[in-house]
């Protein structure tokens, strides 16, 4: 008896054919942060690094906010993606995406600079100054600016920080504001006046 | 016309459309306001120019690598309480949690009901009470000799039947007997007995010496 002729060839793996997300995800803005979300909890690991790159700079840039120094920054935007990885379950989609991961990187962020002072990045070494465009003293001038801000913005209550850094640094509106720290609107303006005012009186006593 | 409020102030320097009319148009006219507004304006815009130092290229490129790293293998939407320590992570459920506190509290009732219980002075009868029917073996609780809640049981009325059923007992029979007893045992448990309980074993153990007595007779 002769052997069958049989030719097996494989084309994938049989767990991707399992998968009911789209095949080809790209960071592109064909594919919107919901269909990323429902990949990402249908098991697709990689959907979830479509939404890292999407969203570390803002993340990164709220951290840096918050704590005034790179290691840091990086280390809370780090845990703030950890904890929306792990809290996606919680994610139902009532708001945007970007909103949700606010508030989780916020409530990150709240819970550090609550326990331990700002370290803030020494003048020397932040942001590596471009003489082509800038003269060196006005580059000069400008960074102490820069970084008395920082100080006084470190010295802020942290509902007033959180609020001048949301509603001055990342343009949003009061009503997402309010949704992202947990509070109404009228506590966000209250807040961000203080903020604003405390930022004047801080900055005054400096000078 | 009052000055502008905090939330109006805000309102105004950002020129909300939520801005009353004429509100907006007493903060244009009122020297107080405006001055106060402006200086909100300009520390605005002093913190505007404020950037955030631009990170390595290459950090931007490592991050996502970074993060997926130290997600690992763990699946998403891993339950809120994931990333306490193991003895507690149960208690970071809500259910669980609401239970536990439920339980802690029944528990602490509990406690004190008992304790409360164990140590109240004994209820106070009257004189007409205080008869015992010793003879037909059938008293009724009310009608039992009150015990007082004295720790001395040598001086305990209710104790003197235990001790004269306890006197015709031989140590090596109740030995034998498979009873024993660490020194003090028995007076801690009596102790620990209520002024009800301690009557109604006494009236239980004088039931028996009854029935024992007619037996022998």
């Amino acid at each position: 008896m002769g052997r069958p002729d049989w030719k097996v060839s494989v084309t994938r793996d049989r767990t991707d054919a399992a998968r009911p997300a789209a095949q080809a995800l790209d960071v592109g803005t064909t594919t919107d942060d919901l269909t990323l979300v429902d990949a990402c909890r249908a098991g697709r690991r990689d959907a979830f690094d479509l939404i890292v790159q999407r969203h570390q700079r803002q993340v990164y840039q709220l951290c840096y906010r918050f704590v005034g120094n790179h290691e840091d920054a990086s280390d809370l935007a780090q845990d703030a993606f950890i904890r929306a990885y792990r809290g996606l379950h919680s994610f139902k989609g009532d708001s945007a995406f970007s909103t949700w991961l606010y508030r989780v990187a916020v409530n990150v962020c709240l819970n550090r600079v609550g326990s331990r002072a700002p370290r803030l990045t020494a003048l020397e070494i932040a942001d590596r100054p471009d003489l082509r465009v800038e003269r060196a003293d006005t580059m000069l001038l400008r960074r102490e600016r820069s970084a008395e801000v920082r100080a006084a913005i470190a010295r802020l209550p942290r509902k007033q920080r959180a609020a001048l850094i949301l509603r001055v640094y990342h343009e949003l509106p009061h009503e997402a504001i309010a949704e992202i720290v947990g509070s109404s609107v009228g506590a966000v303006k209250a807040n961000f006046f203080h903020a604003l005012a405390n930022l004047r009186k801080f900055l005054r006593a400096q000078s | 016309m009052s000055h502008l409020s905090r939330t109006e102030l805000v309102d105004f320097i950002e020129a909300s459309p939520q801005m009353p009319a004429e509100r907006a148009h007493h903060a244009s006219t009122c020297n107080e306001c405006r001055a106060e507004a402006d200086a909100l304006r300009s520390i605005r815009a002093l913190a505007i120019t404020d950037e955030v130092p631009e990170p390595s290229p290459l950090f931007w490129d490592h991050f996502p690598a970074r993060v997926a790293a130290a997600i690992g293998e763990e699946p998403p939407g891993r339950s809120r309480g994931a990333d306490a320590p193991a003895g507690i992570r149960w208690l970071r459920a809500p259910l669980m949690t609401w239970a536990a506190a439920a339980t802690m509290a029944v528990l602490m009732i509990i406690t004190v009901v008992w304790r409360t219980t164990l140590h109240a002075p004994a209820p106070v009868r009257g004189p007409e009470v205080a008869t015992t029917s010793t003879g037909s073996g059938t008293a009724a609780p009310s009608a039992v000799t009150p015990v007082s809640d004295d720790t001395d049981v040598d001086a305990d009325e209710a104790w003197a039947v235990v001790r004269a059923a306890a006197q015709d007992l031989r140590w090596d029979e109740v030995h034998a007997a498979g009873l024993s007893a660490r020194p003090g045992a028995a007076e801690g448990l009596a102790l620990e007995l209520t002024a009800d309980e301690r009557s109604v074993l006494a009236r239980l153990l004088d039931k028996e010496l009854e029935k024992g007595k007619r037996a022998k007779g």
